[in-house]
C-alpha cells in the first residue's frame, strides 16, 4: 500500500476517526490494526522473515531484561569490588551472546531476502533450484520495509541491553513499534523508548495540530508529483538511454536535477510519513534538515536521512570503536604512530559505516563505491579539521558570505560526483557520464537540445517556479521560522490562497498515470 | 579532574569549552570522529572504560555532561 493511493486515504481517515473515539488507553490498539492492515495490504501477506525478526526481538528483549533483573539481584548480594566485577563481566557475556544470536539471525534474514534477487540467478544456472523453491524465493523476496524494520529491531534490543528503555512485555506493543504504519516503509528510524513515550501518552484531538499533519501530508505529495516525478521524466530518459552519448552539459543537466529529484522524492515521503502521525498526535524524529545549505560533507550527512545516520553512528560506529577488538587496534596505532594513531579507529569506524551506508543504499558495486567514496572523504576532511584554520589564516581567508557559498557549492560538487554513480545504470554508464562531463561538454548542443528528454519548455518553467516556491519556504525554514505558523496566523485570504493555490498545483500539474508509476518512491528500493 | 577533561576537550574541540546550549552533538559542534578521539583520550588519561552505551548525545550534551560522566565512570 503507497501513501498516495485512494486505499490508505480510506485507512487514515477510519483509522483517525477510531483513534479519537476509544479511550485514550485503547488509542495505541487502532493504531496496531492500521499497521497490520497497511503491512498485509503492502506485502499481500505476513512475510516469515519479518515474524522471525519480530520474535526474536521480543524473546531477546526479555532475555536482557531478565538476566539485568538477575544481575542486579547477584550484585548487591556481593560486597567486594573484584567479585562484584566478575559477577557483571558473566551476565554481561550471557546476554552478548544472546544479542550476538539474534543479530546473525535477523541480519541472516535481511540479507537473504535483501540479496536473493542477485544470489537467485547463480543457484538456477548452478542447477541449485526447483521450480517449487522458485515460488517459494519470489514470495520471500524483500517483503515491505524489510531493511527499515530490522534495523528498528536490533536497535530495540540494543538499547535494552544498554538500559536506555525497559524491554516490551507485550508482544503486540512491540510489533506496533516495529511496524507502525507512517514510517515501516521508508523510515525514519524510530528509537523504542522515545516512540513507546509517545504512544502511552492521552492523544486528544486538537483541530490545529490535525490541519498541521495534513498539511504537511499535502506538502510533501506536492514535493513528490509536482517536483520529483516532473524531473524523472527528463532524469529518466536521459539515463534510460542505451546508446547515450549526449553531451556533457546534457548530463550536468540530469545529474542536477537528479539531486533536486532524490531530496523532493525523500523529504516529500517524510513529510507524508510525519503528516500522517502528526494527526495522531505521534511525533516522529525528523529526517531532513535542508541538506543543500551545508557547507560540508559532513554536516550534509546530519542533515540528509539524519536518523540512519545516527543509527550507524550509535549502533555500529561507536560498538566497533568501544569493542574490545577497537580499543586493541587504537592503543597499538597510538603506539605505533603517536601523531596519526588516535585517528586509526575513527578512520577505521567511518570506512565500515560508509561501506555499511553503501550496501544498505543498493546491490550493485556502484553503491559500495559510492559509500567508499563517501568515507574516504569524511576521513579525510575529519583528519585534515584541525589544519583548515592554518590555512585559511595563510590563504587569507575570510569566513563571510561569499565564503559560505564557496563551501555551499564544494558540497554540492562532491554530491553531484557521487550521484552520477547512484543515479546511471552500471559502472560503465557513470564512466561515459564523468568522460562526457570532462572531456565532452558541448554546452550550446546541450541547450538546444535539452527539450528533447520528455520535459517541454512550459515543463522547464513549471520545474523552476515550483522549485523556487521550495527555495523560498526552506529558506524561511532555515532562517528559524515555522512557515506552518506563519501561515496560520495570516490573514484568512492569504492563507486559503496558500491552501488552494498548492492544492491545484498539486491537482494540475502533478504527474499522474501514463507509462510512469507515481506511487513508487525512489528510497523505497534502497 | 576538572582541569585534565577541559585540556582534553580543549585539544580535540576547542568550540566545546565555549559551548553554552544543551545538544552539541546534534548541532554539530562535536563529531562523531573527535567524541571517539576525546573517549579514546579520556580513557588513557583517567585509566577507565566508557563503554558505548555511555556515548550518547545525552553524555555530550555539553562540556558540563562529559565531566560529569567522567566523575561517575572514575567513581565506579
Amino acid at each position: 500500500m503507497q501513501f498516495l493511493s485512494a486505499v490508505f486515504i480510506i485507512l487514515w481517515v477510519i483509522s483517525f476517526a477510531l483513534y479519537y473515539l476509544v479511550p485514550a488507553k485503547r488509542q495505541w490498539i487502532i493504531l496496531a490494526v492500521a499497521s497490520g492492515l497497511f503491512y498485509v495490504a503492502g506485502t499481500g501477506g505476513i512475510p516469515v522473515g519479518i515474524v522471525l525478526t519480530g520474535a526474536g526481538a521480543y524473546v531477546s528483549g526479555l532475555y536482557v531484561k531478565r538476566s539485568l533483573e538477575a544481575q542486579k539481584a547477584a550484585l548487591s548480594a556481593v560486597v567486594e569490588k573484584e567479585q562484584k566485577k566478575a559477577v557483571k563481566l558473566g551476565f554481561e557475556r550471557r546476554r552478548r551472546r544472546v544479542q550476538i544470536l539474534y543479530f546473525v539471525l535477523s541480519l541472516g534474514i535481511l540479507f537473504c531476502t535483501k540479496y536473493m534477487v542477485v544470489i537467485l540467478p547463480f543457484l538456477q544456472k548452478a542447477g541449485l533450484t526447483t521450480p517449487y523453491s522458485d515460488v517459494f524465493f519470489a514470495r520471500v523476496v524483500m517483503p515491505l520495509g524489510v531493511s527499515f524494520y530490522t534495523l528498528t529491531a536490533i536497535s530495540y534490543v540494543v538499547d535494552v541491553g544498554r538500559e536506555q528503555c525497559q524491554a516490551q512485555e507485550n508482544p503486540v506493543k512491540l510489533f506496533l513499534f516495529l511496524a507502525y504504519f507512517p514510517s515501516i516503509t521508508q523510515g525514519p528510524f524510530n528509537r523504542y523508548g522515545k516512540l513507546q513515550r509517545e504512544f502511552e501518552r492521552d492523544h486528544v484531538f486538537d483541530y490545529e495540530r490535525m490541519l498541521f499533519g495534513v498539511q504537511r501530508f499535502v506538502w510533501g505529495a506536492f514535493k513528490k508529483l509536482v517536483i520529483a516525478d516532473r524531473i524523472n521524466l527528463f532524469v529518466g530518459n536521459v539515463f534510460g538511454s542505451v546508446d547515450g552519448g549526449f553531451p556533457g552539459s546534457i548530463y550536468a543537466l540530469a545529474v542536477v536535477l537528479y539531486m533536486i529529484q532524490l531530496y523532493a522524492d525523500f523529504s516529500g515521503y517524510m513529510d507524508m510519513a510525519l503528516g500522517v502521525s502528526e494527526t495522531f498526535d505521534i511525533i516522529l524524529p525528523e529526517n531532513f534538515k535542508r541538506p543543500y545549505f551545508s557547507k560540508s560533507v559532513a554536516e550534509f550527512w546530519r542533515r540528509w536521512h539524519i536518523t540512519l545516520g545516527t543509527w550507524f553512528k550509535d549502533y555500529v560506529m561507536f560498538s566497533f570503536v568501544m569493542s574490545g577488538a577497537g580499543r586493541k587496534i587504537g592503543k597499538a596505532a597510538k603506539k605505533k604512530m603517536p601523531r596519526m594513531g588516535k585517528h586509526v579507529t575513527g578512520i577505521l569506524g567511518t570506512m565500515f559505516v560508509w561501506l555499511l551506508t553503501g550496501m544498505w543504499h543498493g546491490r550493485t558495486m556502484s553503491y559500495i563505491l559510492w559509500g567508499v567514496y563517501y568515507g574516504v572523504i569524511m576521513c579525510v576532511s575529519l583528519v585534515l579539521e584541525s589544519r583548515y584554520g592554518v590555512w585559511k589564516e595563510k590563504l587569507h581567508i575570510k569566513e563571510g558570505k561569499a565564503y559560505a557559498f564557496f563551501a555551499m557549492a564544494r558540497t554540492w560538487v562532491i554530491v553531484f560526483a557521487a550521484d552520477v554513480l547512484i543515479r546511471s545504470d552500471s559502472l560503465s554508464q557513470a564512466g561515459q557520464i564523468y568522460r562526457a562531463l570532462l572531456m565532452d561538454f558541448r554546452l550550446k548542443e546541450g541547450i538546444l537540445g535539452v527539450t528533447d528528454f520528455g520535459l517541454s519548455r512550459y515543463g522547464f518553467l513549471l520545474l523552476a517556479a515550483t522549485c523556487l516556491l521550495w527555495l523560498a519556504v526552506s529558506v524561511w525554514e532555515e532562517q528559524g521560522k515555522d512557515v506552518r505558523r506563519m501561515l496560520a496566523a495570516s490573514p484568512m485570504a492569504v492563507r486559503w490562497c496558500c491552501y488552494y493555490g498548492v492544492v491545484l498545483l498539486l491537482v494540475i500539474t502533478g504527474i499522474y498515470g501514463g507509462s510512469y508509476d507515481t506511487a513508487a518512491f525512489l528510497y523505497q528500493s534502497f | 579532574m576538572e582541569e585534565k577533561i577541559l585540556e582534553v576537550l580543549e585539544e580535540y574541540c576547542e568550540e566545546a569549552l565555549s559551548y553554552t546550549g544543551d545538544n552539541m552533538m546534534e548541532e554539530g559542534v562535536i563529531d562523531s570522529f573527535t567524541v571517539i578521539n576525546i573517549v579514546s583520550e579520556l580513557e588513557d588519561v583517567f585509566d577507565i572504560e566508557i563503554d558505548a552505551k555511555y556515548v550518547v548525545a545525552e553524555n555530550f550534551r555539553n562540556k558540563e555532561a562529559i565531566i560529569e560522566l567522567v566523575r561517575q565512570l572514575v567513581e565506579e
